[in-house]
């Protein structure tokens, strides 16, 4: 599943769905809100174009690390503090190849998925990786 | 001919979601920036340097696929194109 959504999500439904029979390991990734001395984030996503770039990562993801299963969600709207932003869980044959490609899949997500955020605090806006 | 033209995050406040622009036939991506420069001089200012070049992090898709910053400002735009202007990405 790759979704992109206001909502929040279950990483115990992710992880129930990465499971299989053949996998022998599930690795994952949760990304949530740090406080920074911010009040709130706001994610902003291009969906017709982020869907398909993050279809290609699992796609590159799954061929380089051999994973049975690969489940990417990413959150957009306004997020408070402790919030989750992301999930990504995948299932392999063993560990080092679910880690590998839970690594590669969320690197790779922050430097080409078309999505942003821009953090609010106390003291004015900032777009983050954007000075 | 109709160039759909739709921006995020920081591009999204100084033009808005998204517009539509009548532009001549034969109008390169460059002709459509300079539309958006005359309309919005906020725009102008976080898009371009004092020189005139498109600054380096105004990233550039043309029906959702990438384009060169420089090179492909060269490219003429088609009936019905989009194209979506922003800033480099963050998400993760």
């Amino acid at each position: 599943m790759i979704e992109i959504t206001e909502n929040d999500f279950s990483l115990d439904e992710l992880v129930r769905k990465a499971k299989s029979n053949e996998a022998g390991a599930v690795v994952t990734f949760l990304g949530t809100v740090r406080d920074d001395g911010i009040e709130k984030m706001e994610l902003e996503a291009f969906r017709e174009a982020a869907l398909p770039e993050l279809e290609r990562i699992r796609d590159e993801a799954a061929g380089k690390f051999n994973l049975k299963s690969v489940q990417i969600v990413h959150r957009i709207g306004s997020l408070a503090i402790g919030e989750n932003i992301v999930a990504i869980v995948c299932s392999a044959g063993h560990r080092d190849e679910a880690f590998q490609g839970c690594r590669y899949i969320i690197e790779e997500l922050k430097a080409r998925a078309p999505i942003w955020k821009k953090e609010i605090g106390k003291k004015g806006e900032r777009w983050v990786g954007h000075e | 001919m109709l160039i759909k033209v739709r921006a995020f995050a920081s591009f999204r406040e100084i033009l808005g979601r998204e517009r539509e622009l009548d532009m001549a036939e034969g109008s390169k991506v460059e002709d459509l920036l300079a539309e958006l420069c005359m309309s919005s001089m906020r725009f102008r200012e976080a898009a371009f340097d004092d020189a005139g070049l498109l600054r380096d992090y105004v990233l550039l898709m043309i029906n959702q696929k990438r384009i060169d910053p420089q090179q492909g400002l060269q490219t003429e735009l088609q009936e019905g194109d989009e194209v979506a202007i922003f800033p480099p990405v963050a998400g993760g």
